[in-house]
């Protein structure tokens, strides 16, 4: 029997399609085609955006579509308000400053960073409404299945009349953010710095955008991936060394990503040179999923890299990236096109990998980079630092991991924690408990912001040796690797001289003798090269430095 | 570029210091008017004698602070935000027009006074490096007599954090500081403890006293002392007055939240160079600059371009 009168009458099943045609309807007499003028931009984005509307801002990592922020922010709230902000990167001031103004009420984000103070407060103060915390890859996610957005406000270089988007190096989750809105009868509006005849290659496609508009001023960009290395120290340097031979070389990490930080800028910076004198060239290190940092130059001119993935771009990088073609992914007009989302997943599932530095590990290992009154967030690092449960194929490094016969024992992503036993002045790393237990309180958090937790660290590295955790599976005897190079932090003086010397015999713990490697080897001598300006020659003048990196 | 101007507080004076300040009319109309509301001469201000005491401090460093203000003012530069560390916060209420010049320099003169009258001697302050406030809280809470009473006062960096209370006190948790990770330990030269609850007293009568004034908006948002949060409100500005002195200067996270905001270049009024010091150990990309170390001209220079 088939049901026929159900609902035939009354339902509509096109209610978003009608109602974004009402939206734009609204706009008609002020765009020209799709172009919304430059002066008309706030007129603009209080007729589109509707009161209560869930709305994705470009807050990436690096690229800031700070003409549209600026613009949201001059809305009159009485006309649009309690908006659902979804943001990659809260960054620029004006980001907050719509909560105060009350044209925002709540928000879901994944790194709050440069903000961290004002975005703890204003949750203190009830200002702002926190939807949660979450990692990149989670956020876009969900922006498919339960935080849909009505509209995408984005940044691109260049469009063409039609509102074809040129987003080169800079592109990171652009192609995303749009996608969830495009095809979900949402409004995509473009920040663009020109419009051009001619773009050098499309990375959005028009039928994807819906308005496009001339910013005021280029897009913000930061270079947060650049690294002088005269800020590298001995120790780093050291630790470097220990990563390379007790990591690297000993399981065969051929595909990697390095966290941001001025450990693996050392790292990149021994391939040439001590790597390169263990004869490890081809042999680790291949390919890498990682922003195109400079530090890494030497490295790819002394012939170490296959390919970089990028999940954005880097300020000063361009041109050598384009002189690179063979290393770097680049389209058909030789720009480099980066993709945060795609460079995550790979990043979780394709390398060998992933390494970062810690501020903060309790016994277990559970690792924290908080600091107490500041929410920061995640970005993307527990997405990478985690081993994850889907993967099934084989590398050697993964493999390398099993730890037992079982018939159904698999192998292991290698994800690395470094930090020295403590931070400066007297702040020690190891301790009982994470500041994170008090970061939740404070912020009403619904977990405490673990970045990495225990059970996925496979490699812990501080300045006295390297603890290969993934070789045991009993808290006691973690814990006692832990102890065995956490120095003379509370954690590191409970640890048993007895013990320890049990865990170097079993390989269980490394120091950097047993690797072969005197601490009176670790000079800044060994860094292929020691200053901003090395490497703007190793790039042949390839490299352009930022202002702020220049000495000269 | 943002910017913002930062009001010292106590321990940036001395001798002599109003003789410094730049030689234009603005400022000597301010001294001039400082000598009549207070009924005395210049000399008598700032010598050695007077700088002993908390109440002449306070009201040389809102002069000098306030009248350099007023040059700036002059030129029409004003900065995107202020802010003031302890006293100093009187002299960013000034320039954002909240209280008068005279209103001001009466009201840190009660405050000087009633500092001095609150408690007797046997009672300082001191400052402890390398350590966190959070390890320095639990080593205070560990040692803490209710006789000898010691507190966490002033966050001015994240391992610079001073304490207040009873000498004798404070002297015990010295001792266990510096043999407990701390970098550096020692007394600092006042003789009073501010910023802690022995001052409740003080911050009452200050808020009654400043109950009695009808203060304006803020023109220019201030970084809050107590709260760290921008004060756009008189009656907000009011409490902070009031409050802080018995209150401890969150000024590092204060700062932070100007950083935050977008501020990237920070003036300091006269005299010294303590907070540009601690603002350019905290935020290395930003610019600093001081009165006293950088004259009038080159922070002019700088605020115009």
């Amino acid at each position: 029997m088939v049901l026929k009168n159900v609902g035939e009458a009354t339902k509509s099943w096109t209610t978003r399609v009608e109602a974004k045609r009402e939206r734009v309807e609204k706009v008609k007499n002020l765009v020209d085609g799709v172009i919304i003028p430059t002066n008309r931009i706030v007129e603009a984005l209080e007729l589109l955006i509707q009161t209560g509307d869930r709305v994705v801002l470009e807050g990436n990592n690096q690229k800031q579509a700070s003409f549209l922020s600026q613009s949201l922010v001059q809305i009159d709230p009485k006309k649009v308000h309690d908006l659902h902000m979804i943001m990659s990167s809260i960054s620029r001031p004006e980001h907050l400053d719509v909560f105060e103004y009350g044209i925002a009420r709540k928000i879901d984000f994944s790194y709050a960073g440069p903000q961290s103070l004002r975005i703890a407060q204003m949750i203190e103060d009830g200002k702002i409404e926190l939807g949660d915390l979450h990692t990149y890859i989670e956020l876009y996610g969900r922006l498919f299945i339960d935080l849909i957005p009505n509209v995408a406000l984005v940044a691109a270089d260049k469009a063409d009349s039609n509102g074809n988007l040129y987003t080169g190096p800079n592109t990171e989750e652009t192609p995303t953010l749009v996608e969830a809105a495009a095809f979900r009868d949402g409004i995509v509006i473009a920040q663009v710095n020109e419009i051009v005849d001619e773009l050098p290659r499309v990375d959005i496609p028009s039928s994807w955008v819906d308005f496009i508009v001339v910013a005021d001023k280029p897009y913000e960009l930061e270079p947060l991936f650049t690294r002088d290395p005269r800020h590298i120290t001995d120790i780093q340097i050291l630790q470097a060394m220990m990563i390379i031979r007790g990591i690297y070389e000993k399981h065969g990490v051929k595909s990697l990503n390095h966290g941001i930080g001025f450990n693996t800028a050392a790292v990149e910076l021994l391939l040439p040179t001590y790597a390169e004198s263990l004869g490890l060239k081809g042999k680790i290190c291949t390919n890498w999923v990682l922003n195109p940092h400079p530090t890494l130059i030497p490295a790819i001119e002394s012939g170490w890299v296959e390919s970089v993935y990028c999940f954005g771009g880097e300020l000063g990088m361009e041109k050598y990236v384009e002189a690179r073609r063979d290393i770097f992914f680049t389209g058909k007009d030789g720009s480099l096109r980066s993709n945060r989302t795609l460079a995550q997943l790979a990043g979780q599932y394709a390398v060998d990998l992933f390494i970062g530095s810690t501020l903060q590990m309790d016994a277990l290992g559970n690792s924290s980079t908080v600091t107490r009154g500041r929410v920061a967030g995640y970005g993307g690092a527990p997405n990478m630092g985690h081993n994850p449960g889907g993967r099934r194929h084989s590398t050697d490094a993964w493999f390398n991991l099993k730890t037992s016969d079982d018939p159904l024992a698999r192998g292991k992503k290698l994800v690395v924690q470094v930090a020295e036993t403590f931070q400066e002045a007297n702040k020690p790393v190891f301790v009982e408990s994470l500041d994170a237990i008090s970061v939740k309180d404070q912020a009403n958090l619904a977990v405490a912001p673990v970045m990495i937790y225990g059970e996925d660290v496979t490699h812990i590295v501080t300045e006295e040796g390297i603890a290969y955790l993934y070789k045991s599976d009993s808290i006691s005897e973690r814990r006692d690797m832990i102890a065995s190079i956490a120095g003379i932090t509370p954690i590191g003086m409970e640890h048993n001289p007895k013990s320890t010397e049990r865990l170097r015999e079993k390989g269980f713990i490394a120091l950097p003798e047993d690797l072969g490697i005197r601490r009176s080897d670790a000079k800044r001598s060994l860094l292929a090269a020691k200053n901003i300006d090395e490497l703007v020659q190793w790039s042949g003048g390839l490299y352009n430095p930022p202002a702020k990196f220049r000495s000269w | 570029m943002k910017s913002a101007f930062l009001f010292p507080g106590q321990g940036s004076q001395y001798e002599g210091m109003l003789n410094d300040l730049p030689d234009d009319p603005v400022v000597k109309e301010i001294l001039e008017a400082s000598c009549e509301i207070l009924n005395t001469r210049l000399e008598l201000l700032h010598s050695k004698k007077a700088l002993s005491t908390t109440k002449a401090v306070q009201q040389c460093l809102l002069i000098s602070s306030v009248s350099t203000y007023k040059l700036f003012e002059k030129e029409g530069l004003y900065p995107s935000y202020v802010a003031g560390h302890s006293v100093g916060a009187f002299g960013a209420a000034t320039a954002s027009g909240v209280i008068t010049f005279e209103e001001a320099l009466k009201l840190v003169t009660l405050r000087g006074e009633l500092m001095e009258n609150t408690c007797d001697e046997g009672y300082g302050m001191a400052v402890v490096l390398g350590l966190d406030e959070y390890q320095i809280t639990e080593i205070v809470n560990k040692l803490f007599l209710e006789s000898e009473p010691v507190y966490v006062s002033n966050r001015n960096a994240p391992t610079q954090v001073t304490l207040s209370g009873s000498l004798i006190g404070l002297q015990k948790v010295l001792d266990y500081v510096k043999t407990h990770g701390a970098t550096a330990a020692h007394f600092l030269n006042v003789s009073t403890p501010s910023h802690c609850p022995l001052f409740n007293s003080v911050s009452e009568e200050l808020l009654k006293e400043l109950d009695k004034l009808e203060l304006r908006r803020p023109k220019i948002p201030i970084s809050s002392n107590s709260t760290s949060r921008l004060l756009m409100q008189a009656d907000a500005v009011k409490e902070d007055l009031a409050k802080s002195i018995c209150h401890p200067v969150r000024w590092h996270d204060a700062v932070n939240l100007l950083f935050e905001t977008g501020t990237r270049l920070f003036v300091e009024m006269p005299p010294g160079e303590v907070l540009t010091k601690l603002a350019q150990h905290a935020f290395s990309e930003v610019r600093t600059m001081s009165i006293s170390k950088n004259s009038i001209e080159d922070c002019m220079y700088v605020m115009k371009n």
